[in-house]
């Protein structure tokens, strides 16, 4: 939403700067032109480098939000924060601002290992943010906070993993998001691998660090809700529910991509054609109604499933009007999976085994995938 | 347009290796004498087939018709006669020589002989063929055409103090080629008297006009009221068209002996019309046809299957045209518990094969699982009948057979003698029988072995290739059925039996080829969500098994908001990738694993 800075250095505008003040004034613009909706269960500021705006600006985004659409009783309001991007006094200013919950972009413990990843941060930037976050938590000013990781780095070896997640742990993050990272084109990490010089572990070694992540965490009384995320009890995303359970968002910002009303929108990627694209008449586009779950049939299946809970088969099917038949199909074509107890069948519950069936949900996702579009 | 007297004709066709420029030379050749005007000129206007040119072989012949006015003021009809390059069409290229009475031996002046054309050059020299020697790219830098010439005369024999110094790029030498063909290629001999015989030397499917049968008038004449007979298939027809290529079809009167021609007679198949048949009159039949007609015999059998069952009637279908337009193909449905429904189908060699495969996938748009090539094995049972079995998943149980035949070749391979060692290893390896060994020069050799034809038409051509750095060229041909001690040898996928991978092997090759593949399929079968036992067995007797370790992590990291489509796309086309293997059992196969055999040795 705030896609202001460049995490892998560069010219990133000063907080508080004239540039930053005038993406605020388009942001500020499309917020209030957009059609009106219920009131808001949860906001997420996120996506680019959101600890450039000044927690007044924050506040103010806020306040244009609550006024376009409202802000539902005991909203959760998260904020993504990297360490070293922000001190304990504009910690403060945030929370004061609205903000109950933070994401902290860790990503490491190790110094090297954050070099690599292009991050400004180090070790000791990580150590310290948690501290402000956990006393912050403590004196009940935050709601909940979250520390995100990344396994299956170059190199990584089921020793450094181990190190990395009990780090993790004596932190006591409410909430976990571990990530495997993932090469994409044009960074530094693709290009190395492109030439062979990035030993990323291999097939065994990716499931072994995995199970290692699922069997640490589990231990320290984690719960695995959906794949790549673990909370302790009462502290799941509540944002993150909203897109897994197929109910309508808002997007706003260059670059975001909304859906409130089913048909997804994204928009431009750059400044510039972000403000083109706000300047054309009718943009944003009025919404024909409020917010539904008008999300595919198979998209909700692709996200349900990602969840420990998964989903209501029955229901869901119903949905799209497909009776028992259909149900009885689907499993028969699933069946490989329920037989080797990856896929299990609760009544109307079907949802992947944990964490055996989550770690190979994609086979599951497939067969569903090409089911639906048999359908069509 | 065909006024032409006998003594002003000429035949000829282009011997050259791969990318020595025949195509190019070809195309100057028309520009030169006016048959193609410049614009019009496509890109190697020879090969018109698309796997032709992707692969730079010629696999179908092709003819062209050009008048020429030489030095001595007259005109004069050069018909120029394509060749197939490859091993697996010998008997085409055997027959389109036997249309001409001269060849041009194109080399590079770079590169100089290369094995491959000397097959075909003997081939050329047995059929009393002039050759004429060009040296082409003698505009390279690394031209060196004296060299080159003496090398052709050291392998060859042949004269080559007057070959031709040509650039088929730039057109330098090709009015002297032209020049050549005339004065040094003879012309046929004036039998325009006697009873018609034509040689079928091409043939094609036209999907509106029938076969296009494409022939060399050997004596008597044709003319497009006639009716003809076909003396192999003893087919007779009326004619609808007779004309020459000039290079497109152009309609004549008629066709005289010498002449080259093609003609179409609302022919249904290619095979009824088949190349190196003999037209005649039906009204003054010739008394003899023509001398070495044989029958297309498939050497290579396999099982065609579509990867989506769907998909089998409009296999049948594709084969069915495909057959129109391919004498040498033949198939018939085969049913397997494994595969579902396909066709058992019979090739001239691998090549066919494979080329048979692509035109099906690419012209038809069929996914296709093609199971491991085999021969015909003769097997003599116990009851003192005899069973002819072309897939080895139906060899009957050893209780039941006496003994089992497999074919042999004699096979001739021409190699510079510097490649003997390794290629007689090869032949060794492959249970070949070493008969002897013949000095052509001082430096080539041709060695000859009798050999069991499967070990032939596995990759042997490709290994020799490989160990001769593309030097050596081979020919074989079928000499008879050896008893021999071979054995069924299964595979096993899950505890299953896979069919199509069973091969018929000898008992002493039986335990390595029995781990090469078991080893090879670990490589080729993607990792499923369990434990994968792959064994291989004769009998009930497991010689080698390997396993593929269950898969354990198959997942996407992250899926939030705007990201959930692009990885619904993602999941997608893998689903696509999988829509491409096929089930045996619980898991999915690619397409070439059922090949595995074939790849032992990479």
């Amino acid at each position: 939403m705030v896609p202001l800075g460049d995490r892998a250095g560069g010219d990133a505008p000063a907080p508080g700067s004239a540039s930053i003040a005038a993406y605020l004034s388009l942001l500020l613009q499309e917020i209030a032109a957009s059609p009106p909706g219920p009131p808001l269960a949860t906001v997420y500021f996120g996506g680019g480098t959101p600890s450039l705006l000044t927690p007044s600006q924050l506040a103010a985004l806020l306040a244009a939000l609550s006024c376009r659409f409202g802000l539902a009783p005991g909203a959760e309001i998260s904020l993504e924060l990297d360490p070293a991007s922000f001190d304990q006094d504009r910690l403060a200013g945030y929370l004061q601002a609205g903000v109950n919950r933070v994401s902290l972009g860790g990503q490491s413990f190790d110094d090297a290992v954050l070099a690599g990843l292009g991050r400004r941060h180090r070790g000791a930037d990580l150590l310290e943010a948690a501290g402000w976050l956990a006393k912050a938590l403590g004196g009940g000013a935050l709601s909940s906070w979250s520390l995100d990781l990344i396994q299956g780095l170059p190199g990584q070896d089921l020793g450094h993993w181990r190190h990395q997640l009990r780090q993790a742990i004596a932190l006591a993050p409410p909430h976990l998001s571990v990530y495997d990272l993932i090469l994409e084109p044009g960074t530094v990490f693709a290009q190395r691998h492109d030439r062979g010089q990035l030993q990323l572990p291999d097939a065994d070694l990716g499931a072994d660090l995995m199970e290692l992540t699922w069997a640490e965490l589990s231990a320290a009384g984690y719960g695995h809700y959906e794949i790549s995320n673990y909370a302790l009890p009462g502290h799941a995303s509540r944002h993150n529910r909203v897109y897994w359970s197929g109910a309508g968002w808002w997007g706003f910002g260059m670059g975001a991509t909304a859906a409130p009303w089913g048909e997804r929108l994204a928009r431009p990627r750059t400044r510039e054609a972000y403000a083109d694209w706000l300047a054309q008449p009718g943009s944003p586009p009025a919404s024909a109604g409020h917010a539904c779950p008008g999300m595919p049939l198979d998209e909700r299946l692709l996200v349900g499933l990602r969840r420990r809970e998964g989903v209501s088969m029955p229901t869901m099917l119903a949905q799209v009007g497909l009776g028992p038949e259909a149900l009885a199909a689907l499993r028969g074509r699933l069946e490989p999976w329920i037989g080797e107890g990856l896929l299990r069948i609760e009544g109307p519950r079907w949802r992947l085994s944990d964490p055996a069936g989550l770690a190979l949900s994609n086979g599951v996702l497939r067969e569903l995938l090409a089911w639906w579009q048999e359908q069509q | 347009m065909t006024e032409a007297p006998v003594s002003r004709i000429r035949n000829f066709c282009i011997i050259a290796h791969i990318d020595h420029g025949k195509s190019t030379l070809a195309d100057r050749l028309l520009q030169d004498t006016g048959t193609v005007a410049v614009r019009d000129m496509q890109e190697q206007f020879l090969d018109n087939m698309e796997l032709e040119r992707e692969r730079g072989i010629t696999i179908k012949l092709q003819a062209a018709r050009m008048e020429y006015i030489a030095a001595d003021g007259e005109n004069y009809i050069l018909n120029l006669i394509d060749t197939p390059g490859h091993v697996d069409f010998s008997y085409e290229v055997s027959r389109s020589l036997q249309a001409c009475e001269g060849a041009l031996l194109v080399v590079d002046a770079s590169q100089g002989v290369e094995a491959q054309t000397l097959a075909n050059v003997y081939l050329a020299l047995e059929n009393n063929l002039e050759i004429i020697p060009v040296l082409n790219k003698i505009d390279l830098p690394g031209a060196d055409a004296d060299r080159i010439a003496e090398e052709i005369e050291a392998i060859i024999g042949l004269d080559c103090s007057n070959a031709i110094h040509c650039s088929a790029k730039t057109g330098l030498g090709v009015p002297e080629i032209l020049q050549a063909v005339v004065d040094r290629v003879p012309p046929p001999p004036d039998k325009v008297s006697e009873p018609l015989r034509a040689l079928i030397f091409d043939s094609y499917y036209d999907p509106y006009r029938g076969v296009i049968v494409y022939f060399r008038v050997i004596s008597g004449s044709l003319s497009k009221r006639d009716k003809v007979l076909l003396m192999a298939s003893q087919k007779s027809y009326e004619l609808d068209e007779v004309g020459v290529m000039a290079p497109d079809q152009r309609q004549v009167d008629s066709l005289h002996a010498g002449e080259v021609g093609y003609l179409s007679a609302s022919i249904k198949a290619v095979a009824d019309a088949r190349v190196g048949d003999t037209i005649t009159l039906v009204s003054n039949p010739a008394a003899e046809p023509l001398p070495g007609y044989t029958e297309a015999k498939p050497m290579v059998f396999c099982g065609l299957f579509p990867t989506d069952a769907d998909q089998y009637p409009d296999l049948r279908e594709a084969l069915d045209k495909l057959q129109l337009s391919d004498a040498a193909l033949k198939y018939e449905p085969e049913t397997s518990s494994a595969m579902g429904f396909g066709f058992r189908c019979g090739f001239l060699g691998l090549l066919h094969m494979e080329i048979v495969q692509e035109r099906l996938e690419r012209e038809y748009n069929l996914d296709l699982i093609v199971t491991a090539p085999s021969v015909i094995y003769q097997v003599n049972m116990l009851d003192n009948t005899i069973m002819m079995v072309d897939n080895p998943a139906t060899l009957p149980d050893p209780q039941k057979r006496e003994s089992i035949e497999e074919p042999y070749v004699k096979l001739e391979i021409y190699t510079p003698n510097i490649y003997n060692g390794a290629l007689m290893e090869l032949c060794q390896e492959r249970r070949g029988e070493f008969i002897d060994m013949k000095y052509i020069t001082t430096d080539r050799v041709t060695l000859h072995y009798e050999m069991p034809l499967a070990e032939v038409v596995t990759d042997f051509f490709d290994q020799m290739k490989s160990r001769t750095k593309g030097y050596a060229s081979m020919e074989y041909s079928l000499i008879g059925y050896r008893k021999n001690e071979l054995v069924r040898l299964d595979v096993l996928i899950n505890g299953e039996k896979a069919d199509p991978l069973t091969t018929i092997v000898h008992r002493d090759k039986a335990y390595n080829v029995g781990k090469g593949l078991v080893e090879k399929l670990k490589e080729l079968i993607p990792r499923q969500q369990f434990k994968i036992p792959i064994q291989a067995s004769i009998g009930s007797r497991i010689i080698a098994s390997e396993s593929i370790s269950a898969m354990r992590k198959d997942v996407l990291a992250k899926c939030y908001g705007g990201d959930i489509s692009r990885k619904k796309k993602l999941l997608q086309k893998q689903a696509k990738g999988k829509k491409r293997m096929k089930a045996m059992g619980k898991v999915d196969v690619p397409q070439e694993a059922f090949m595995a055999v074939l790849k032992l040795n990479q």
